[in-house]
């Protein structure tokens, strides 16, 4: 057998920001056909290393060759011009254009007068959907389909443009578990055709499941890089964080008092159609649910996000009146949002304008004024509590810090008031290992000190790791309960399917 | 060292006009005639004065991510009831009576257009710019014919002596400097200071961030607009005083130059970066250039021809600043 073509070869690569190295001279290979792993934790260089090659960043040194010919990535054109293509975790397409219209958007064919083709865009795209067995017509509007689709639509797309190398960039994080099977699948067909691959991500076993070899960055360098299967899932670990990880959640001998913080009554609004939960003292109750389920809608109800048509919410036994997040915080309440970027962080702004916000409301002077020397003081309380690594709170702004720094952040914030109910939408998305395990320890403190909590995740694992109770919940409604000594996967998967 | 350069990077990304105004200010002195004298700085302070009051409340609108354009409305509209109430109601002998209550119609009018501007805004989810159009154009409207219908003029004469003492008449020039001044320090500490300076900023950088957070988006959205109406409703009393009249032709080219105080003071259009003291610069350096283009006998349209070139250069510089800050994000995240 021959040897395998070299379709992506990088050598020495090396790039700072503001003289501050990033990566110090990467050397990786990827065959011809091959489907490469790569891992790390956020922050090791993944995304720099792939704004590289995709011509989004310069490099200041080292060589990459394309199939054996130099390949010099000065604007994501060459990268395309290349065959190489990305698929994003935020995805590309023009949410209010056509499938055709996206599919054809960098190279329209165009009749007389500049005019777009629509008759063969349609056909053209049409033939593409068959052949990858797409429940869209050409002339659906993308903004109408389902995240799982659009990915499909974007692969095929880059398929039309004939990619030879792809880089999947954590793409599960909003897929269905369905979904995720189809992509998985669809992957290994590309795989088949001879297209090389790297796959970014946080969750390891897909990375076991789909990865012929596996390499790790850690601070800015290639730490391993070896077939997957002479590795264990430990092992990667391991060299992910540069130190060993005993365990994956941490232990507790706390228990479940009988006193219920937060009761919901018979909850119906648009997607939830009456779900009833007791959340009891000290309880880290999880909740699980396909994408869709209704879930996420469920506790933005709760919170006074979201419009209710009839149900009551109960603190302690006290009806809230005027249900509102300003109202569910004075009960106590905290709300950790699924979407860090859009909903629990103010970006652009210092780490301690985040920190302080809600607290905001219990610091005043007269007039309303905010009392800066104790905002400081809570500010640096937390810092410290936390364990958030940030050197100038006033100055730094939250985007500058990583995935895990940020989550961290978040719960700060809701700390600072100290309440006694937390409710949690995929707090570990986007999160690194080894901050994982800090904000489960976190969340497991809360829960010693008291508090009750409510964790909605998309990772059986976790939920099974931390939690005393597990609700599923399907079509908005509960469809079944676990108790701590029944966790299983399978029961949990049987549940939400 | 290294504290003097982080300090001069603040001020860089904070205020950038800030060296620019001073280097303006010091140039003035040496190169334009007339510039370096008592007359001309008295002049020069009431030209600030003129539309410092109404770009500090805009500028709550404006770090909102929003826009007030019915601010010359209100002034325009204000001014004519007021002076109605001066000059021709029942109780225009008694000045005693007329004048307080005067003030108080046009800070009503300003409270009014600010509740229908942040009814249509919080409420109807209309976005601002469509909303106070619509109001700018109803009240000015209305403003014209009040005052048609009730003089068959364009202008209302024969204010107290009392009420032009407000607008800086004679040896009363401290008076509306005075005046504007503790209106901009007033805003000041409100956005500085206070919680609901707090939520202003943090609904300007990420609403949906802020209401998780507790933050009354509708109320203070409200809040919000009801200030800066109330702002140009104080400007406007000034400006009638100042003009012994209340004209209804008032805010016809105002707004350029209110707006370009709040932006090329550094005020961000999209929310959540600027303040109170970048205004204050910005009004400064405003009425700096139309003072000595002046005195330089510029025609006036030049003025505005500036005034535009300098809208657009705080706004490239704007971005300039806010894609400094991205590529120290990047830099910072790994």
């Amino acid at each position: 057998m021959s040897e395998p073509k070299v379709a992506l070869k990088i050598n020495g690569i090396e790039k700072s920001f503001f003289g501050i190295p990033v990566l110090h001279g990467i050397n990786l290979s990827l065959n011809e056909g091959e489907v490469l792993g790569l891992v790390g934790e956020n922050g090791a260089g993944k995304s720099t290393l792939m704004n590289v090659i995709g011509g989004v960043h310069l490099k200041d040194a080292g060589t990459i060759e394309v199939f054996g010919n130099p390949y010099e990535p000065v604007s994501p054109k060459s990268a395309m011009n290349e065959g190489i293509a990305f698929i994003h975790q935020e995805l590309n397409l023009f949410s209010n254009l056509t499938v055709a219209e996206n599919m054809f958007l960098e190279n329209f064919p165009t009749g007389i007068g500049k005019v777009i083709d629509y008759k063969k865009i349609n056909q053209k795209a049409q033939e593409t959907i068959t052949q990858y067995n797409l429940p869209v017509k050409p002339t659906t509007v993308v903004g109408t389909v389902s995240t799982g689709i659009c990915q499909m639509i974007e692969i095929a797309k880059s398929q039309m443009g004939n990619a030879r190398i792809m880089i999947f960039d954590e793409p599960t994080t909003s897929l269905s578990h369905s979904e995720k099977e189809k992509l998985f699948q669809t992957i290994r067909e590309l795989q088949k055709k001879r297209i090389s691959i790297i796959y970014i991500s946080h969750i390891l076993e897909d990375v076991f499941k789909l990865c012929d070899s596996i390499a790790v960055l850690r601070d800015g360098r290639i730490v391993y890089d070896d077939k997957a299967e002479n590795i264990t899932q430990e092992k990667l670990i391991t060299h992910m964080v540069g130190r060993e990880i005993g365990q994956l959640y941490p232990l507790s001998d706390k228990s479940v008092g009988d006193e219920v913080l937060l009761a919901a009554n018979n909850i119906i609004s648009e997607k939830v159609k009456n779900i009833s939960i007791a959340l009891h003292q000290s309880e880290i109750l999880g909740m699980y649910g396909l994408i869709g389920s209704g879930r996420t809608e469920f506790v933005r109800t709760v919170y006074g996000l979201d419009s209710m048509s009839s149900g009551e919410i109960m603190v302690r036994g006290e009806k809230i009146t005027n249900l509102s997040p300003e109202t569910c915080i004075q009960h106590g309440i905290a709300f950790v949002t699924e979407d860090r970027h859009g909903a629990g962080l103010l970006l652009s702004k210092p780490v301690a304008d985040n920190l302080s916000l809600v607290k905001l409301r219990n610091i005043l002077k007269r007039f309303k004024v905010v009392d800066r020397k104790k905002e400081t003081e809570t500010v640096k309380d937390l810092i410290s509590k936390l364990n958030i690594k940030v050197t100038d709170p006033k100055a730094q702004t939250a985007d500058s810090l990583s995935g895990g720094n940020q989550q961290k952040i978040v719960f700060g914030k809701w700390i600072a008031v100290e309440p006694d109910i937390f409710i949690l939408d995929e707090p570990t998305r986007g999160v690194d290992v080894g901050a994982k395990f800090e904000i489960y320890s976190i969340i497991m403190k809360m829960a010693e000190q008291g508090a009750s909590i409510l964790m909605i995740s998309s990772e059986m694992e976790e939920l099974m790791g931390i939690c005393d109770r597990i609700l599923v919940i399907k079509d908005g409604a509960i469809s079944g309960e676990l108790k701590k000594k029944d966790f299983s996967q399978e029961a949990v998967i049987k549940l939400a399917l | 060292m290294n504290k003097i350069k982080e300090k001069a990077r603040r001020i860089l990304v904070d205020t950038p006009i800030l060296p620019v105004l001073i280097l303006y200010f010091i140039a003035s002195v040496f190169v334009v005639p007339n510039f370096a004298t008592v007359y001309n700085i008295k002049n020069l302070f009431l030209q600030v004065s003129d539309v410092l009051v109404v770009a500090c409340g805009l500028t709550f609108v404006v770090l909102n991510g929003g826009i007030d354009f019915s601010v010359t409305a209100t002034l325009t509209l204000g001014s004519i009831i007021g002076s109605y109430i001066m000059a021709m109601s029942p109780i225009k002998h008694m000045p005693g009576l007329s004048i307080p209550a005067a003030i108080l119609a046009m800070l009503g009018v300003g409270l009014i257009i600010g509740l229908v501007n942040g009814f249509a805004v919080a409420r109807l989810k209309m976005p601002s710019f469509i909303a106070t159009t619509a109001t700018n154009l109803c009240f000015s409207g209305l403003a014209v014919l009040l005052c048609m219908q009730l003089t068959g003029k364009s202008s209302i004469y024969g204010l107290p002596k009392a009420f032009i003492i407000l607008g800086g008449s004679g040896k009363y020039f401290v008076v509306p400097i005075i005046l504007s001044a503790l209106c901009c320090l007033f805003c000041y500490l409100l956005l500085a200071k206070t919680k609901f300076g707090r939520e202003v900023y943090a609904i300007g950088v990420n609403n949906v961030c802020a209401e998780v957070s507790g933050v009354n988006v509708k109320k203070v959205t409200v809040l919000i607009m009801v200030l800066s109406s109330i702002f140009a409703a104080i400007e406007g009393i000034l400006l009638t005083a100042r003009n012994e009249a209340g004209v209804s032709s008032l805010g016809d080219k105002m707004f350029t130059p209110i707006i370009a105080c709040v932006i090329v003071g550094g005020t961000s259009t999209s929310g959540g970066f600027g303040g109170i003291r970048q205004t204050l610069y910005g009004a400064l350096f405003i009425a700096l250039i139309n003072n000595t283009l002046n005195l330089l006998q510029v025609e006036w349209n030049w003025l505005m021809l500036v005034q535009g070139v300098l809208i657009l250069l705080a706004t490239l510089a704007g971005i300039a600043v806010k894609k400094s800050r991205k590529l120290n994000v990047i830099g910072g995240g790994a």
